[in-house]
């Protein structure tokens, strides 16, 4: 594999923090369109066989920085799942309120990922997803999300085509609603980890965490954005908890047997 | 079939808001409001909401009031997130026209 395309330690720790990353693809020329045409002229939804049905698909899963952000989160064997899923938002229908798919498994780790491509620009009419960074690591139940709309620091994918989402499994996520005449596409794939790191499966430097703790200072650098992140402003009880989950985190992908709180 | 309810007449407005902790004062993280009027649905927008309080002490003060206090029962593990925020949930008692 291309190691330029491995994320970098920022990047992994961005992923921690937020539960996400996004690529915007270099897709050959007429690809997202292709795609995007092929989709609206689907009568059904063909469930786990859209990737069959749209073979095109295929380019952005396989694109050389969607491979090497998933072998940077997941390791170097990691599975492209059977399920898969159209999501087409019809025109003038309303939001989803927010969730995580399955029932809830929190644990410490990055072991599944969703995949999110969109092959058309989106617009914020045009009801785009919608996740709340930092959620990933709670264990909360659908049906307890069910009073809260609008939360600080959400995050609208108003994206460019080609723009592939990897997001953490359980990270919290709805859409607003289209009010557009247009169809929202969104392809979801899933992603899941085959066996644990014994080693750093991206492009680490070693002396990463070997800077100062910034009580209060600069937060830029890896070590510090991984225990100081706070992408919604949660209360301090529940950042000391988050900061005790991403290290344990980080210490697994490191390939540490033990990992400690850091 | 459910009665016409008539066009106006004091109803109970609600306010979901979920603070950053159990304190009044502290900044709110959710804001969910919902108007006694048929039809409403309390939406998530992909535009930056724009509340008019930042706290629930400025809903208070606006005369909100507070009709449950955020739980808190201690968690059994206290590892573990769960919810976002502290959940207040305030009702203001409003002439209101709906149609």
């Amino acid at each position: 594999m291309d190691k330029s395309h491995l994320l970098t330690d920022m990047e992994m720790v961005g992923f921690i923090v937020n539960g996400y990353h996004l690529l915007e693809l270099d897709l050959p020329e007429g690809l997202n369109e292709r795609i995007a045409g092929r989709l609206e002229e689907l009568d059904h939804n063909p469930g786990d066989a859209i990737a069959e049905e749209v073979p095109e698909l295929w380019q952005a899963i396989e694109h050389p920085a969607v491979e090497g952000a998933l072998v940077s989160l997941l390791g170097e064997d990691y599975e492209v799942q059977g399920h898969r899923h159209w999501h087409c938002k019809q025109p003038h229908t309303g939001h989803m309120s927010w969730h995580q798919d399955s029932t809830n498994n929190r644990d410490n780790r990055i072991d599944r990922l969703l995949g999110l491509f969109y092959p058309t620009d989106i617009t914020p009419e045009m009801g785009p997803t919608i996740i709340v960074p930092g959620t990933q690591f709670r264990n909360a139940p659908t049906d307890r999300m069910a009073t809260y709309t609008n939360i600080h620091g959400q995050v609208p994918m108003v994206v460019r085509a080609g723009t592939f989402a990897l997001t953490h499994y359980d990270l919290w996520h709805g859409t607003a609603a289209n009010r557009t005449s247009l169809k929202r596409h969104m392809i979801k794939f899933l992603f899941r980890r085959v066996r644990d790191n014994r080693a750093p499966t991206w492009n680490h430097d070693p002396e990463a965490m070997n800077v100062p703790t910034a009580w209060g200072g600069k937060r830029d650098d890896p070590k510090n954005v991984l225990s100081f992140g706070n992408p919604i402003g949660v209360g301090q009880s529940d950042h000391y908890k988050e900061r005790q989950i991403r290290w344990k985190c980080w210490n697994n992908l490191l390939g540490v047997a033990d990992a400690s709180d850091g | 079939m459910s009665p016409t309810p008539p066009n106006s007449g004091v109803r109970q407005r609600l306010l979901y808001l979920h603070a950053r902790t159990p304190s009044v004062f502290s900044e709110i993280l959710g804001y969910t409001p919902v108007e006694p009027v048929r039809d409403y649905r309390a939406e998530i927008t992909a535009d930056v909401p724009d509340w008019p309080y930042n706290t629930v002490h400025d809903a208070l003060v606006d005369g909100w009031q507070i009709v449950q206090f955020p739980h808190l029962q201690a968690p059994i593990n206290d590892r573990d997130l769960d919810v976002v925020g502290y959940e207040f949930i305030l009702q203001k008692l409003e002439e209101v026209q709906d149609g």
